[in-house]
């Protein structure tokens, strides 16, 4: 792979994003293991390259929506790791206030909606975000993830065919990673090109390898110049694959072992280190302070989030609605 | 230093956790996200990994015990805080090491406020599920794989349409099996899976589950053996059974049961099979109707071989060892005249085998 068109900072900072996703997640299931961090997690190792390839391809001021599953979506969108820590451990400091926790973790001010728990929910809300946008000509654009359960849901038809009819600047970013929690496509899907049934609304959908980091960028980046020329919706098929269970409490028994060694050897950060490696953009010692780095943050972020203030009475009604 | 291992929040519903087994013992060194125990909830069996690296020091629940989250299980000697360990290096915030807790004298703590987990979530759990298990004295507690075969039975004596056919077969040719095989002593189950195993090659439906607008074809060819361990059913798969001879069928079955003997949490599962025999022989029943294992199309229920007068054709009375069999039947998924052929090749299948 040819990469000279990028600057070295910039690759290299996608290489920090997914690392920091990747030691995230890890290191909040000891926390969750440990009994110190309240509720379950559901977890994205293995999916980093779909959450920073995307947000790569977006502006600051643009939006992204996310799922049950958005721990990577926050920190490839700039939420920092001490307020997401925050958040899971319910505290004030949190990024929603410690209101949210893990399934709604979100920052407007960084370009995030809250995660929206119900499968295909964030679909409609970034048709409406985008219409927002389009009439007040902002120039800004939606990113809205989903999984490949959310496509089985009304709320998909109606977001997505909403978003197409009235040309909207939304991004629509499937993350097929094969299980809608232990169901896999092909039990649900007779066509399980997911891409391919979106031009039954009259826009394009485009398959990339979910694995592949500069893949998605590209992808995305083209998508994004679309919808900001007015041309949206778009839609992309990242596929990608669940290292993990469904959620902390899921063993996941149901993915073979021959399947989950052949996805374990397309791992988007590995991959994306030896691409780096081969073009001498980094060497080995330069990926491991990077990963050194992001750990001595993470773990400094534990420190300071047990010992963050809990929410008290009197915010119990401030930040709602109803 | 002492690391507490407390159960993870790891039930899906306000279920109780059994442990089923230590992968590690006493004793032993164990790295950091290495499984060290394995766990049964009502959803699911699980390995669950030590958040810390170390040795095993102490277990504080064994094998078989119910426990709820946030209960103390074992206690691991450690190098290093959890969270220390994390980064291979010194911590980089400040210091928060857990103040190290003195082992209770007690073998087995703890009630579950006692064990109240710091989380708020699990706090509220732990304190549901104390409140709704039952004092030993007021009844006798189910374990989870009796809570969920109970489930599945009620559903199924519910919602499928069970009718029953009754039929006797002359015991004659399986006894004379039995007897060439010796001194290796065949499993009388293993017979009846043969049979029903070629017998249901010609019937289309019973391999079969009734799935709403069609028949769906069954995700298993295993022909299940039911068994009774401890007052816990459990179905023992043989899979692919028509390409097998008696004694391999025979072996599998003492083998399965061996398993669940043993504890192992794999044969604790409940695993697909196509169709289910069920033998109340040994235990001296003449005959019975059983309750079909969902989502099957039909169970087997064998009654005891034992000496029997027949009436010929011409007339004659004769002793012949013989046996009973009732064919419980979904009747979403056959009539009586197609399960009665099958059941009639079954028997004819046992009285050639």
């Amino acid at each position: 792979m040819e990469l000279v068109a990028y600057q070295p900072d910039f690759l290299l900072g996608l290489y920090e994003r997914m690392v920091r996703i990747r030691e995230f997640e890890d290191g909040i299931k000891f926390l969750f293991l440990e009994g110190i961090m309240p509720g379950t997690i559901h977890q994205c190792q293995g999916q980093e390259a779909t959450a920073v390839g995307v947000c790569a391809a977006l502006g600051s001021d643009d939006f992204i929506t996310s799922t049950f599953r958005g721990h990577g979506h926050a920190l490839a969108k700039g939420l920092s790791v001490q307020e997401l820590l925050d958040e899971l451990f319910g505290a004030a400091t949190g990024c929603c206030k410690g209101k949210g926790g893990s399934m709604h973790v979100g920052n407007m001010a960084k370009g995030m909606v809250p995660g929206i728990a119900i499968v295909a929910g964030g679909i409609p809300v970034a048709a409406g975000m985008a219409m927002a946008f389009k009439m007040q000509h902002s120039g800004r654009v939606v990113a809205c993830f989903f999984g490949d359960g959310a496509v089985a849901e009304g709320a998909f038809h109606e977001g997505v065919n909403m978003a197409a009819i009235w040309n909207l600047p939304v991004l629509f970013v499937c993350e097929n990673n094969l299980y809608g929690a232990s169901t896999h496509v092909s039990k649900v899907m007779r066509d399980t090109n997911i891409a391919r049934r979106v031009a039954g609304y009259g826009i394009r959908g485009e398959q990339a390898d979910g694995n592949d980091v500069l893949a998605v960028y590209e992808a995305a980046r083209a998508a994004v110049e679309e919808c900001r020329a007015g041309r949206g919706p778009a839609f992309l098929e990242l596929l990608t694959y669940r290292r993990t269970g469904h959620s902390r409490r899921d063993p996941c028994h149901y993915q073979p072992q021959e399947e989950r060694a052949a996805w374990a050897a397309k791992d988007p950060i590995d991959r994306f280190a030896e691409i780096l490696k081969s073009q001498a953009i980094a060497d080995d010692a330069a990926l491991e302070a990077i990963k050194d780095r992001v750990l001595r943050q993470f773990n400094a972020a534990v420190e300071n989030a047990k010992r963050a203030p809990l929410p008290t009475l009197e915010d119990l009604t401030t930040e709602v609605f109803a | 230093m002492r690391y507490e291992m407390k159960m993870p929040d790891l039930a899906t519903t306000e279920s109780e956790i059994r442990i089923v087994r230590w992968i590690i013992g006493t004793g032993q060194k164990i790295a950091r996200g290495q499984p060290l125990l394995e766990v049964e909830t009502d959803k699911a069996t699980m390995e669950v990994e030590s958040p810390v690296a170390g040795i095993l020091a102490e277990v504080r629940s064994e094998a078989g015990d119910a426990v709820s989250v946030g209960q103390l299980i074992a206690v691991l000697e450690v190098e290093q805080t959890a969270s220390a360990a994390l980064s291979g290096g010194p911590a980089a915030g400040p210091q928060a090491e857990k103040p190290a807790v003195p082992p209770k004298a007690v073998e087995r703590p703890v009630s579950a406020a006692a064990a109240a987990p710091r989380g708020m979530f699990a706090r509220n759990r732990a304190a549901a599920v104390a409140a709704s298990a039952p004092a030993p004295a007021e009844g006798i507690p189910l374990t989870i794989a009796q809570r969920v075969a109970a489930r599945r039975l009620q559903e199924s004596k519910q919602t499928i349409p069970h009718f029953y056919l009754q039929t006797s077969f002359s015991a004659v040719a399986m006894i004379a099996r039995r007897r060439a095989a010796e001194p290796v002593k065949l499993a009388w189950d293993a017979f009846f899976v043969l049979a029903v195993a070629r017998a249901i090659a010609a019937f289309e439906r019973f391999r079969c589950r009734f799935d709403g607008e069609r028949l769906a074809p069954a995700e298993s060819d295993a022909i299940g053996v039911a068994v009774d361990h401890q007052n816990e059913l459990f179905v023992i798969p043989i899979a692919a059974p028509a390409t097998k001879t008696v004694e391999q069928i025979s072996a599998e079955i003492r083998q399965g049961a061996e398993q669940l003997r043993s504890g192992d949490p794999q044969a604790r599962q409940i695993r697909p099979t196509l169709l289910t025999v069920t033998n109340l022989g040994v235990a001296n029943i003449e005959g019975f109707i059983p309750i079909i294992n969902p989502p099957e199309a039909a169970v087997l229920g064998v009654g005891r071989v034992r000496p029997a007068a027949v009436a010929r054709e011409d007339g004659r009375i004769e002793v012949e060892q013989r046996g009973t069999l009732t064919l419980s039947v979904d009747h979403r998924i056959a009539s009586g005249r197609y399960a009665a052929a099958f059941l009639g090749a079954i028997v004819k299948e046992l009285e050639s085998i």
